[in-house]
């Protein structure tokens, strides 16, 4: 956990890559799901078989910030075959859309089964130190700003009314016939990301976006962890 | 250990807010203010003063005056320094040599200014207490009052015994208007601190302070920049368990835009972060001079009850309905009375016209004599399904001619409120058919304030300032009985 930190405060970076941001969370208990770095088809569908399909494939690259602009994700490859097609082409297009960008390989990881998307995240502020947020994913955080703060280190009473405070709460207790999210697990994975935050002050921000809440559990599918500038 | 560099003991601290002995450091005529406002101390004041032409005004208002703090001949438990910033650092250097408690910094012109200079001789400050544990309030601020000692920064600080608040506010001016504010609406303010630049001490710590001094029941807080923040949501989170913080905080972070890269980061604003952080802490958020003093009253004055079921007493009809539009917005009840009750009621009520189904429109009723307040208050005392207390609007109409009537009506108040260990809250509005010409209405006020009820000139501001008292005592009931819930 510390050699992910490490390795990219050796080269100078500050964005870890999904996979390691995904290790360093996996490592504190977190619920995410796994994700391993290839550089080549055949290693890939290696993983892929350990992991069972269907799975998902991103590009790995610090030089991108958003991975599906560049046609750097494909979800629902459920074969060898499917594989090995998706791996090529989505280096070829990454290339295209992004010339120069210095690629690592591509993460294969599992598909999780669509749930109701939350954002989980922290960031640190200039006055009270490391700060944590929730919301509902999509349009609800990005156009509606619906989210909910809390001061780090939280307590279980918090993660519990900031849950609550956001105004779309309703679409987790399920709407229109839609599956009641799990809020338990849903405060359980804010008050581990508290912990792993206080626990780690060298962390300045992280996104957990989206976690999918389920009727039962909640899994992080997606993350992004940025480190404080080094101290010179 | 307190302060910014962790240095300062807070017993030292506390002699310098309780001073026995008192010396100002270069004040000035025409008025001399800083000595003026010691004329009631109940310690001793001396003065260092070398200009000549000020010295006479010193002496004329009897006090000693002396060439440096070293000439003294009395240990000094306080040190008021007014001397221009560029003679800060040989009085601090002076202030430690003689072994003073502490030092209350009026000088102005260092880091706020921007200046290199001022930002040198701010770090100077830090630098001298830092390392020989000095407590120094400031600078740029106006120090600090202690009702008991008659230590004022402003005239209108009221001296006596006891007190019920303590504030602490980070501008002179507003550590004033919250002191003064509190006093007229009958608030005894314990002590205030003016707190300036917080070089040496920070918010935190004099939040810790007040915390400590069993005196103060109630924090009240004005803030800008926060300079520690860490230490001041620790502080916060342990005050809100025993005490009530009223939090006013102006203007917003200077702390400046930062890069980010997170949608988190994007989102958390410095509006969101406070707020999150005062709902966590459990603190009293407000945003205006009012607000903070309402509130304030309705935490001094009113007994403490989560509970939201009130009785609304109107003069009129029309006022019947406003006042409980009022209330009900701000999260309160207005439950149907009991059978029993009614009947009761009905027995005065009808032959006199006017509602008591609650809202009460009263006037009629009580507008003559005060035997059928005292009836409705007897019928609420035995009432089960109020629970949270009395909103009472009252009449001040010949109150110029005599307090008899309004001292009846007060007597019966304070028993159901007594009785029942329940809020009363007075609301003596501008538009009060009841209320008699404006200089009636305000000595009315003041007068019924001083006999110890939170008085509100609107039913908004009343029905907010309870509604945050209550806020405040639920989140008591639930977190801070003493009894944290342990983490699973």
């Amino acid at each position: 956990m510390v050699d992910v930190i490490a390795s990219a405060r050796a080269e100078g970076r500050t964005l870890l890559t999904e996979a390691e941001s995904k290790e360093l969370l996996h490592g504190a208990g977190i619920p995410v799901t796994r994700a391993r770095v290839a550089k080549k088809a055949k290693e890939a569908v290696e993983y892929a078989e350990e992991m069972g399909y269907p799975i998902v494939l991103k590009i790995v690259s610090s030089d991108i910030a958003h991975k599906s602009d560049v046609g750097g994700v494909a979800v629902g490859i459920d074969s060898a075959k499917a594989l090995r097609t998706a791996f090529k082409t989505m280096m070829e297009r990454v290339s295209a859309a992004a010339p120069g960008a210095r690629i690592d390989g591509i993460s294969v990881q599992q598909q999780a089964k669509q749930g109701t998307e939350v954002i989980v995240g922290a960031t640190t502020d200039p006055q009270f130190g490391p700060v944590m947020m929730f919301g509902l994913g999509g349009v609800f955080v990005e156009v509606l700003k619906d989210v909910a703060f809390r001061v780090v280190p939280l307590e279980p009473r918090d993660a519990r009314q900031m849950v609550r405070e956001i105004r779309g709460f309703p679409i987790l207790e399920g709407v229109r016939g839609g599956e009641a999210a799990d809020l338990d697990a849903l405060e359980s994975l804010i008050l581990k990301v508290s912990d792993f935050v206080a626990q780690h002050p060298e962390i300045a921000e992280l996104d957990l976006n989206p976690v999918f809440a389920y009727g039962k559990g909640a899994l992080a599918v997606d993350a992004r962890v940025v480190l404080a500038e080094a101290k010179s | 250990m307190i302060g910014n560099a962790g240095t300062i003991d807070p017993a030292r601290l506390h002699r310098a807010l309780n001073p026995r002995t008192v010396a100002v450091v270069g004040d000035k005529g025409p008025n001399w203010n800083w000595i003026t406002n010691l004329k009631a101390f109940t310690g001793k004041v001396y003065s260092v003063q070398l200009d000549e032409k000020e010295i006479p005004g010193i002496l004329e208002r009897g006090v000693p005056n002396f060439r440096s703090l070293l000439e003294i001949p009395d240990e000094i438990d306080l040190v008021i320094c007014a001397v221009p910033r560029n003679v800060t650092p040989f009085i601090l250097k002076d202030a430690v040599a003689k072994g003073v408690g502490g030092i209350s910094m009026f000088t102005s012109g260092f880091a706020e200014t921007g200046e290199e200079i001022g930002v040198k001789l701010q770090q100077n400050i830090y630098d001298v207490c830092a390392a020989d544990g000095m407590p120094l309030v400031g600078p740029n601020c106006m120090g600090i009052y202690n009702r008991r000692l008659g230590v004022k920064f402003s005239a209108a600080q009221e001296q006596g015994e006891g007190g019920d608040v303590g504030i602490v506010s980070q501008s002179g001016t507003h550590g004033i208007a919250m002191s003064i504010g509190s006093q007229r609406l009958g608030v005894k303010v314990v002590r205030a601190i003016s707190i300036g630049n917080a070089v040496v001490l920070n918010e935190g710590d004099y939040l810790e302070y007040m915390l400590n001094d069993p005196e103060v029941r109630v924090i009240g807080m004005y803030l800008e920049g926060i300079r520690n923040g860490r230490k001041f949501f620790e502080v916060l989170k342990r005050a809100t368990k025993k005490k009530p913080v009223v939090l006013w905080r102006g203007g917003r972070s200077r702390a400046g835009a930062r890069a980010v890269r997170s949608h988190t980061g994007s989102l958390a604003s410095d509006d969101a972060i406070w707020s999150a952080l005062v709902k966590q802490a459990g603190a009293i958020s407000v945003d205006t001079l009012e607000d903070a003093i309402d509130t304030i009253a309705a935490l001094v004055h009113a007994p403490a009850t989560p509970k939201r079921n009130l009785a609304l007493v109107a003069m009129t009809g029309g006022q019947s309905v406003a006042i409980t539009d009022q209330f009900e917005r701000a999260g309160f009840e207005v439950p149907e009375l009991s059978k029993k009750s009614y009947d009761i009621l009905s027995e005065f009520f009808i032959t006199i016209g006017g509602s008591y189904r609650n809202p009460f429109d009263a006037s009629s009723t009580i507008g003559r004599e005060t035997d059928n307040l005292a009836k409705i208050l007897e019928v609420l005392t035995n009432e089960k399904a109020i629970d949270g207390g009395v909103a009472f609007e009252l009449g001040s109409r010949g109150f110029d001619e005599g307090t008899e009537r309004m001292d009846q009506m007060l007597d019966l108040l304070r028993k159901y409120r007594d009785t029942r260990n329940l809020p009363v809250v007075c609301l003596m509005p501008d538009g009060g058919v009841m209320s008699g010409d404006a200089e009636i209405l305000v000595r009315a006020r003041g007068y019924v304030s001083k006999a110890g009820f939170p008085v509100y000139p609107t039913f908004q501001r009343g029905a907010n300032a309870l509604g945050r008292a209550a806020a405040y005592w639920t989140w008591r009931a639930e977190v801070g009985k003493g009894k944290a819930s342990k983490k699973k």
